[in-house]
């Protein structure tokens, strides 16, 4: 069994986040407002390197283009 | 915010009450310095006391949207690792472990910080090679200090509100894009007993293989391609979980902190008026002391 987003390239996270997403703009104006709040991620990583802390990037951003990179990949 | 500012002026406002109890029998001249000093300190106190009222206020209004995430992401949680309960999966040892520390950025709040960073260091003199992710800048602080070389990553903004799902899915995937296998990811976080007391808990999220070796494992239908996302997906849940029950922590935390604080400003501003009125009629006394007797002075004339 092949899964599409793992050939994309895509996690099983991002996956069920992206169908999160879809759902919660599909809802009507009211209850959408209120989901797309539980939607929101805005994290800043680092990486860290003997000892010494890397680049502060944005979480979400870092995500997408490893992901992309993978696709490339495979 | 206000903290660096807050703490030095509380222990100030104690030396200075310290310093204006002894000496009483000083010079009248300085008793009017005093009293203008006590005034001033008085003030401060009763606005550090208004500060640390409406902080409780806001941590105790938060903590009760908290705590319903904590009660709901906790079931979640535990429902998600009935199956590795059910397949007796263990931690693979031989491998590398990550740990995954789940505080926050925000202080203020007692020490529930530094009590996980103490799990932790107490977990990294049995097992020097255990990675590090941490989650928050207070405990990023507190072990770059003493194990910076462990850490791997560090995650920060998290402690605005209570944590989603999204978060901890993001956070899931930049841990397993990690170069490194782990063996098993244990994440440390602050489990809520009771409204005063936490305990640093880790939770365990295993590695396929480690899935594959339980003891149970024939039991279940699984594809292989599956497992993978299995893996990811639990991670996930497990992330969430400590997320939301640290930060119900945090937030009943902060409550107890303001609350004592308010009440140690309370305690002080008492003290402080006491001693302020006694000032004041030390030294209308001692204007009347003078006035008479420079009346009764010139009246012998």
């Amino acid at each position: 069994m092949a899964f599409a987003w793992k050939a994309a390239g895509i996690t099983y996270n991002r996956y069920l986040a992206i169908a999160a997403r879809v759902v919660r703009r599909s809802l009507k104006e009211g209850p959408r407002l209120q989901a797309e709040r539980r939607g929101e991620m805005d994290l800043r990583f680092a990486k860290w390197q003997n000892g010494k802390q890397g680049e502060n990037k944005s979480l979400g951003e870092a995500n997408a283009s490893a992901m992309a990179e993978q696709a490339k990949a495979e | 915010m206000f903290s660096r500012a807050v703490r030095p002026a509380l222990s100030v406002g104690n030396a200075a009450l310290a310093r204006s109890v002894v000496p009483k029998s000083a010079a009248q001249a300085a008793n009017y310095a005093t009293l203008r000093e006590i005034e001033g300190r008085l003030k401060s106190i009763k606005n550090i006391e208004k500060i640390t009222k409406t902080m409780k206020i806001v941590a105790s209004t938060k903590l009760t949207r908290a705590q319903r995430a904590m009660t709901e992401s906790r079931t979640y949680g535990q429902t998600a690792n009935e199956v590795f309960e059910s397949a007796e999966t263990k931690a693979l040892d031989e491998k590398k472990t990550l740990m995954v520390i789940c505080s926050s950025d925000k202080g203020l709040c007692g020490g529930i910080h530094s009590g996980l960073s103490r799990a932790t260091r107490r977990m990294l003199t049995e097992h020097p090679d255990y990675d590090l992710a941490i989650i928050g800048e207070k405990c990023k602080a507190q072990l770059s200090r003493s194990n910076a070389k462990n850490i791997v990553l560090s995650f920060a903004g998290v402690g605005k509100d209570v944590p989603t799902f999204a978060d901890a899915q993001a956070i899931a995937d930049q841990i397993c894009l990690l170069p490194e296998e782990y063996g098993s990811v244990k994440i440390l976080y602050n489990k809520f007993i009771n409204a005063q007391t936490y305990e640093a808990t880790p939770i365990e999220a295993f590695s396929e293989e480690a899935i594959t070796q339980s003891a149970n494992f024939s039991a279940f239908e699984i594809d292989d391609e599956v497992l993978g996302n299995l893996r990811e997906y639990s991670l996930a849940n497990s992330l969430f979980w400590a997320l939301a029950e640290g930060h119900a922590c945090e937030q009943s935390a902060r409550r107890n902190a303001m609350d004592n604080a308010s009440k140690n400003a309370g305690d002080m501003i008492s003290r402080f008026t006491i001693l302020f009125n006694r000032t004041r009629q030390a030294v209308i006394t001692g204007e009347l002391v003078e006035i008479i007797t420079g009346a009764t002075a010139s009246a012998e004339q």
